[in-house]
């Protein structure tokens, strides 16, 4: 029961879905509008649960004092007092959004930063020219890089046509094959899922 | 009292018309995977699907985390539980927790979802109870880090250099933090095997990691490592779609091309017919 009842929901909710999408009555009923409304309940009860869980979590954490359980203390007062926050003073009161803005906003923009480095390190390795393959790689990407910065077109005004011309044409066929590759893919997933043939997330056993 | 307008008349009096085509796919499609099952269930051969070698190498990677005495990371992405790659990255992450229950191996699972973290610690606590292996489990090494997306990222960079995992795993749906991860592990000198269906970050897995799973190729991954005839019975299906997919672009671009050559006359021509 703890397996089939899952199953039955998910596969009667693809069902569901699918008669919103297709058909005429449901859909002049715009019953899939209310179908997402049912979904972002679902989603806003479940958050209240990871909350829980987290706490749950964390809480174990204390109480063994395990280690680095004080970085537990720290998580669980940071969630709990900023929920108590947002509904103290509502979302939209600027102590409560200066709280985000002047500690997440600049440490996830540092992280984002990085970024650059790390690309830099990756191009070194992977443009090293070992193979014809590589080497016809990194002669596009000699070209691709020249066109986007303003030597290029010093250089030749072919240049950044070219880069266009390889951004749009090659790379874009091969992009679009990958994601016409993806929307067949995700579809005999949803199949897989819908008749309970994939049931990974409802435990290993069950697959 | 609930107020509606019909838009179009409806085909056959119950489809919604502009919709005929997409559920005329879907149902050539649904026919294709399910001739596959039933193929399949019926015991009769099944073709087989082509290797993929990011997926022959998932046991390699483990094996040699297990030879190296080091942990496997593994990470689903920053897709939530509606993500259909989060669902694929499922169906990896039970095949790995069954391989490193029965090798000994330690699996460390990092998430930013809390919702994916409750399902991946049941799941993982599953596979080693399966395998036998109840005791190794390690409800520590499955971890949520944060909410945040480059803070999750900075959690698995640190995660990375502390511990050294042999073998970095990415399966699910990744943005921006995907060049991080991924050159991270190859700054540790991790094997590494990424997979995602975002194509923007997909060079990037590309340029720092040993082996790529190219779009719908992480949907395969369930049938491909379970071995479970019915399973791969829905990919070669969806191969078939593939198939048929390719053959109508096909033809599709020659009849472009023949009413560019033709002129408008041609083009109403095929319209109107």
């Amino acid at each position: 029961m703890r397996k089939q009842l899952p199953l039955l929901l998910t596969g009667t909710a693809a069902l569901w879905v699918v008669l919103c999408q297709y058909i005429h009555q449901f859909n002049a009923l715009k019953m899939m509008g209310t179908t997402d409304q049912w979904q972002q309940i679902i989603v806003a009860t479940m958050t209240l649960v990871g909350a829980v869980n987290l706490t749950r979590i964390h809480g174990t954490n204390i109480q063994r004092r395990r280690s680095g359980y004080y970085n537990s203390i720290a998580l669980l007062v940071a969630l709990w007092a900023y929920i108590a926050m947002g509904i103290y003073l509502t979302n939209k009161h600027v102590t409560y959004r200066w709280v985000y803005d002047a500690t997440c906003v600049p440490w996830e923009a540092t992280m984002f930063s990085m970024i650059a480095f790390f690309i830099a390190s990756a191009a070194v390795r992977t443009f090293r020219i070992r193979t014809a393959e590589a080497a016809v790689m990194g002669l596009v990407a000699a070209f691709v890089m020249l066109g986007n910065v303003p030597l290029g077109p010093v250089i030749s005004d072919k240049i950044p046509q070219l880069k266009d011309w390889l951004m749009n044409i090659p790379n874009g066929a091969g992009f679009r094959a990958i994601r016409i590759g993806i929307y067949i893919g995700t579809f005999a997933a949803a199949m897989r899922i819908a008749l309970g043939l994939e049931r990974a997330h409802l435990g290993s056993g069950a697959q | 009292m609930v107020v509606f307008q019909l838009a179009a008349d409806p085909v056959l009096g119950i489809l919604y018309a502009g919709r005929t085509m997409q559920l005329l796919t879907m149902i050539i499609f649904s026919a294709f995977v399910y001739v596959m099952i039933r193929r399949a269930r019926a015991g009769l051969p099944v073709p087989a699907i082509r290797k993929i070698p990011g997926l022959e190498a998932v046991d390699e990677a483990i094996g040699r985390a297990t030879e190296m005495g080091r942990p496997v990371h593994f990470a689903p992405g920053i897709g939530g539980i509606t993500n259909a790659d989060t669902f694929a990255a499922w169906a990896f992450l039970g095949h790995i927790a069954k391989l490193c229950a029965r090798y000994d191996t330690r699996l460390i699972n990092t998430n930013r979802d809390y919702l994916v973290h409750t399902i991946n610690e049941e799941l993982i606590r599953q596979s080693y109870l399966e395998a036998g292996r109840p005791d190794s489990y390690n409800p520590d090494d499955v971890r949520y880090l944060t909410g945040s997306q480059f803070g999750y990222a900075a959690g698995v960079l640190g995660m990375m250099q502390r511990e050294r995992p042999a073998a970095n795993i990415l399966i699910g749906y990744f943005f921006a933090e995907s060049m991080l991860f991924a050159e991270g592990g190859a700054n540790i000198g991790a094997i590494q095997i990424a997979g995602t269906t975002n194509t923007v970050q997909l060079p990037f897995f590309l340029a720092a990691c040993d082996y790529t799973l190219l779009g719908e190729e992480i949907y395969a991954g369930g049938a491909y490592l379970s071995k479970e005839p019915n399973l791969i019975g829905t990919v070669v299906g969806q191969d078939w779609g593939r198939i048929l997919t390719f053959v109508v672009m096909v033809i599709g671009c020659a009849l472009a091309n023949l009413a560019a050559a033709q002129g408008t006359a041609f083009k109403n021509y095929l319209l109107t017919k």
